[in-house]
């Protein structure tokens, strides 16, 4: 009974992503604000993941709704709503220039959908396919006797670690301390205190550090 | 078994890949510019895992390994990009991509 149900579903479920995704897609372009097109991206990325789970992918389908979805857009609205300070109501959305830059898609989907058209009869579905969760993935992933992929994904994981280090470069104001870069006076009266701490204090050396960071210089009132 | 026509997943993909690209190349705003390099990168992990299903046994595996580098690409890619995006507003306070016409000089 249940695989009767599931050949009426199937379709049904497929057409339905695949109709969310292209509708969002396109409201991706046409959208005006980045707001909006975050949204819209997020639901491609949603309808995508409904598709992975039909296309026995459930773990691709759970990592697109925490990577995609949730981790790589919610950076990217947060960046969106950091920078947006009414710039973006006034950039136009396209320009002549964007005629030209339309030709280039049409004619990839056209060679693309002919080459699929042409190759029709190749492209069936398999009989004997895995459905890949996430121990069929994780056992071939870390298949040390050979042939697994683990040395690709500690590749991943310095690229991410670089990325991360790169992001923080770029986006930092300065390179120098906070304290160097915005309070020199404080910094110095620091350094007078502490050496006052020091010399009054006999066991001193041992705390001056802390006292260093809990002790007010007396700069906002005497000036 | 399933019943769905793995070309029908191609055929979505490729339009995927296509509204991204259109995106990325129409747009004049920079977050659509990087919004469409996302999508591309989506449509490029539906169509292997539309051929993962075309194949046999432990092959088809390879289909549903490639998509998870391609995510983790993906988010360093939105990391810098990103990154840089909050460094060349700061300095020309434009989110327009013809604000950054002249950065080859």
């Amino acid at each position: 009974m249940l695989p009767e149900l599931n050949a009426i579903l199937g379709p049904i479920y497929f057409w339905l992503f695949a109709g969310l995704a292209t509708l969002c897609g396109g409201a991706l372009l046409l959208c005006r604000h980045p707001i909006q097109g975050a949204v819209a991206l997020i639901g491609v990325m949603l309808s995508l993941s409904g598709l992975y789970a039909l296309l026995h992918s459930p773990f691709l389908a759970v990592l697109q709704i925490l990577v995609y979805a949730g981790a790589i857009m919610m950076l990217l609205v947060f960046v969106i709503m950091v920078l947006n300070q009414g710039l973006d109501d006034r950039i136009p959305r396209f320009d002549a220039y964007s005629l030209i830059g339309l030709a280039l898609p049409v004619l990839l989907a056209a060679l693309v959908l002919n080459t699929i058209g042409d190759s029709r009869s190749g492209i069936v579905e398999h009989a004997g396919t895995v459905r890949a969760g996430l121990e069929t993935v994780a056992a071939r992933m870390f298949d040390t006797a050979g042939g697994g992929w683990w040395l690709l994904f500690e590749f991943g994981g310095l690229i991410l670690l670089a990325a991360i280090v790169a992001a923080v470069m770029l986006a930092k104001r300065s390179l120098d301390t906070v304290a160097d870069d915005d309070q020199p006076h404080h910094e110095h009266a620091g350094h007078a205190e502490r050496a006052a701490a020091v010399a009054a204090i006999p066991d001193a050396a041992t705390v001056g550090r802390s006292t260093e960071t809990f002790v007010k210089p007396p700069v906002a009132g005497t000036h | 078994m399933s019943h769905l026509d793995p070309i029908h997943v191609q055929l979505l993909a490729a339009v995927l890949f296509a509204l991204g690209l259109a995106v990325t190349l129409t747009r004049r705003n920079i977050f659509f510019l990087l919004m469409g390099v996302e999508l591309m990168l989506n449509a490029v992990n539906l169509s292997f895992i539309g051929f993962a299903r075309t194949v046999p046994g432990d092959a088809s595996l390879t289909g549903h390994l490639s998509p998870l580098f391609i995510i983790a690409i993906a988010a360093a890619e939105a990391c810098v990009g990103l990154a840089m995006v909050i460094c060349i507003v700061r300095n020309r306070d434009s989110l327009d991509s013809d604000a950054y016409a002249d950065m080859k000089e």
